[in-house]
């Protein structure tokens, strides 16, 4: 199978992430830092080495800032129902996933309302006047998504950032889409909250997640329970990051997590993105020259995009082109609304949904040369189904 | 020889500053932490014998947080 689902979680994963996963279950097999004996303080030093690759990625000093979780929305709900208190106000980007958006309409039955910034690509002058347009006075919170997970436009983060501390707001990034694709620093970067998938550009497996706290504002935590440290207090730790942890964490898919993050650092960010955002320009621009194939976005550059691309063909459903890749084709790509019906609905495309194809270190020009002319031979034969069915043929 | 002991409420700030002392030439071992400390306890401690003053001064320095210093005879 040729994989392009890289949006949703890379495939395949590093030799190192896989061994390192293996290795935890069969020889880690001891809850961290809770028994005392020395499996369970190797386990808990894997723990450890894995927030300091995770911080140094971020540019962090502190390993404690670095909260895991089960996978980025656990970490983008720990922000907002730990921030967020009746009477605040939350502004989110236009092109927001549900891991923010139905969190935010939970909240509205205690009390938190949020308004929708508009993102326009192309012109980060108006998207930011956007953002400023949409402040209140009990404006709390922003949350921006580095990237859209369907479109890949990047958004101008960092000013948004800036502009929120002028304004005393927090802000939180979901740079689910972006961590470990784009060099991200968070010296002095003015963001409050990182959240991220593990499991995607940071290449550990499924059921990771990171949430950094780079911010004095600690969040209440969500979940409240054992920690393995000030175990005669009723009350949860205050010290990060344990009142983040309660109950027994996913140790063998932080090990794992650990690997990926170093594989990232190894390659460094800034060359994944390079090498990825030219597979996409290949991608895009070899789709552009498909007749009927319809595409959303600008070309995708450096700086302006991830290396995500969104197509349809005229006439035909999402979620039927990605069948016939998948069972024609040998193609996995995704369909659909992405989990994110607010970004279809900026872009135009909430009723069709679209094709999306996200590359990762793993794909290779010759990849995305099968993609596309897997998709000229679709076009060919929806032409042919649709000149059968018209009865033109025939004449 | 006395044992000092420094006490921190989370694992992860005993393991930074394991890493710190060691860094800086201070030899630290792990150890549980014993029952008359372990309350506001991770339940691990580091043992120091010898420039435990510089030692404190320096996870101070970097903002590591100790929960306390316990001198103790044996362990």
């Amino acid at each position: 199978m040729i994989y392009f689902d890289n949006g949703a979680t890379t495939y395949p994963k590093p030799p190192a992430v896989v061994r390192a996963v293996c290795s935890a279950v069969t020889r880690l097999g001891a809850n961290p830092g809770r028994s005392g004996h020395r499996m369970s303080l190797r386990a808990a030093e894997t723990l450890f080495s894995c927030r300091q690759e995770v911080a140094a990625l971020f540019g962090l000093q502190e390993p404690e800032r670095v909260v895991f979780t089960q996978n980025c929305t656990a970490a983008l709900n720990t922000v907002i129902h730990g921030v967020l208190k009746q009477g605040d106000h939350v502004v989110i980007s236009s092109l927001e996933h549900n891991a923010v958006v139905r969190p935010l309409e939970a909240m509205k039955r205690r009390g938190v309302d949020y308004s929708v910034a508009e993102v326009v690509e192309g012109d980060d002058e108006q998207t930011i006047r956007h953002f400023r347009e949409k402040f209140r006075a009990n404006t709390r919170l922003v949350i921006c998504t580095h990237a859209s997970n369907v479109f890949g436009i990047r958004l101008p983060v960092e000013r948004i950032a800036a502009l929120c501390h002028l304004n005393g707001i927090l802000f939180c990034l979901d740079a689910a889409q972006s961590a470990g694709v784009v060099p991200i620093d968070l010296r002095n970067s003015g963001m409050d909250f990182l959240c991220t998938a593990g499991h995607k550009g940071l290449y550990g497996p499924m059921g990771t997640g990171v949430l950094i706290i780079n911010s004095a504002t600690t969040p209440d935590s969500l979940i409240q329970g054992g920690t393995g440290s000030f175990s005669a207090e009723k009350a949860q730790p205050e010290v990060l990051p344990d009142k983040y942890e309660s109950g027994t964490p996913n140790v063998a898919g932080i090990a794992g997590l650990r690997e990926g993050v170093r594989f990232v650092r190894q390659r460094g960010a800034a060359g994944i993105e390079q090498y990825e955002m030219q597979l996409a320009r290949r991608l895009y621009n070899r789709l552009s020259r498909i007749e009927r194939v319809l595409l959303y976005t600008q070309p995708p550059s450096l700086g302006t995009h991830v290396p995500v691309v969104s197509f349809n063909i005229e006439g035909m459903d999402s979620e039927e082109v990605a069948r016939l890749l998948d069972e024609r084709f040998g193609i996995a790509v995704r369909a659909g609304l992405h989990c994110a019906p607010l970004a279809h609905q900026t872009m135009g495309t909430n009723t069709l949904g679209t094709v999306r194809a996200v590359v990762s270190v793993f794909n290779n020009a010759a990849q995305v040369d099968q993609l596309t002319g897997a998709v000229n031979k679709i076009v060919k034969l929806n032409e042919k189904k649709v000149a059968i069915d018209s009865g033109s043929v025939l004449k | 020889m006395e044992n000092n002991l420094i006490l921190f409420g989370s694992m992860t700030a005993m393991m930074r500053a394991r890493d710190l002392l060691r860094k800086n030439g201070i030899r630290s071992a792990t150890v549980r932490t014993p029952a008359a400390y372990r309350r506001g306890s991770c339940g691990y401690s580091l043992r120091v014998s010898r420039d435990i003053d510089r030692a404190v001064g320096m996870l101070k320095q970097q903002r590591i947080p100790v929960s306390g210093v316990a001198a103790v005879d044996a362990l």
